[in-house]
């Protein structure tokens, strides 16, 4: 009969398989996040002559570029002074530091999103991909819808975040993108660096 | 550290009263680093004021914040300058006023008190520890099969044993 002579060939294609996606899962390596080109170069541009908005929450983040359209929480920092991101089991959703600016005031509003859990690769994995000129959009609760243009991408090592350039006084509205990169340590379970976009509101 | 500092005045402004009060010089307050580390310690100077006329108060306000520094400490550069240590502070941008000891006002500057370091925002993915559970699951089932298939080969071509 036919399969008499198939069967043998069928049992061995699926061993040899099988083995092939053990030795696979055995020695994968991990998804690692985009990392932008170090000479990244950071576009310098004039504010546009935009009236400052009041204050309000942001709820929604979209970059077209890379395909992010996530809500947003309000975060702070946690008891050692650390900014806190959003909980790992809510992945897609960004956070924003809440003791800033809105997006959209004076000054430059933050927020930050996983690279990626223990299920993949989260809300902001492709910021290392966004490159100056490239759109942001941040819609806020009083249903405002601000854009900002991405003015540059760097990576830094987290112990030498820079903070002046992130958190501090600016007389444009300004937005800063914050996630992790770089090579992961396996020792402290944490990424090397920080990849932070930093944008100008645009419209 | 950038230094953030701010004008009293504006420059006609200054010019002119400078004009009027022929004693007056330029005054102003600063702000070193201009931002900090929740917990790290920024000095404020006014350079302007003169230590014999007395000491200088800093009035710091901000988000959880309205209180006064006294200084009395000469700065290296000119003025009168004071340490001010954040620990406690809530995070957010605070504005200091400064006083001279004659009660001229020595203008104002910001400082921003930021979260320490950077955001731990990942956790080294879905297959971290170097294992895809999804192909170490699918590896096993097509095993199982390959075991299955094995034993009813192996069954098949067994001799029939006869029964004496």
């Amino acid at each position: 009969m036919w399969w008499r002579r198939t069967l043998p060939a069928v049992v061995a294609l699926l061993a040899v398989s099988g083995l092939g996606l053990i030795t696979v899962g055995l020695t994968a390596e991990p998804t690692r996040p985009p990392r932008p080109p170090a000479d990244a170069p950071t576009r310098s541009r004039p504010a546009p002559d935009l009236a400052p908005l009041a204050r309000a929450a942001p709820v929604r983040v979209q970059i077209p570029a890379i395909g992010v359209r996530a809500e947003i929480v309000a975060v702070g920092v946690d008891a050692a002074g650390v900014l806190e991101v959003p909980p790992l089991d809510k992945p897609t959703v960004a956070g924003w530091y809440r003791h800033g600016v809105s997006p959209g005031e004076t000054g430059n509003a933050v927020l930050v999103g996983h690279v990626d859990s223990p299920a993949g690769p989260a809300v902001f994995f492709d910021l290392g991909r966004l490159r100056a000129g490239q759109e942001i959009q941040v819609t806020r609760a009083d249903a405002r819808v601000t854009t900002f243009t991405v003015d540059g991408v760097h990576a830094y090592p987290k112990d030498h975040f820079p903070s002046g350039l992130v958190y501090g006084p600016a007389d444009a509205a300004g937005l800063r993108l914050i996630t992790c990169g770089g090579p992961f340590d396996d020792a402290t379970g944490n990424y090397v660096d920080n990849i932070v976009v930093f944008a100008t509101r645009t419209a | 550290m950038k230094v953030s500092t701010a004008l009293c005045s504006a420059a006609l402004g200054v010019g002119l009263g400078t004009l009027l009060l022929p004693g007056a010089a330029l005054a102003d307050t600063v702000v070193s680093p201009a931002t900090t580390p929740v917990g790290g310690t920024v000095v404020l100077t006014a350079t302007t004021c003169n230590p014999k006329s007395g000491d200088v108060i800093f009035r710091v306000t901000g988000p959880n914040r309205d209180e006064n520094v006294r200084s009395t400490t000469a700065a290296a550069g000119g003025g009168l300058s004071a340490e001010l240590f954040t620990a406690g502070f809530t995070l957010g941008t605070y504005t200091v006023a400064a006083t001279c000891g004659d009660g001229s006002s020595a203008g104002s500057a910001t400082f921003t008190v930021t979260p320490i370091g950077g955001a731990p925002a990942g956790s080294g993915g879905d297959n971290r520890d170097g294992r895809d559970a999804g192909a170490l699951a699918a590896g096993g089932t097509l095993l199982g099969t390959a075991a299955a298939g094995a034993v009813v080969l192996f069954r098949r071509r067994r001799p029939v044993s006869t029964v004496a």
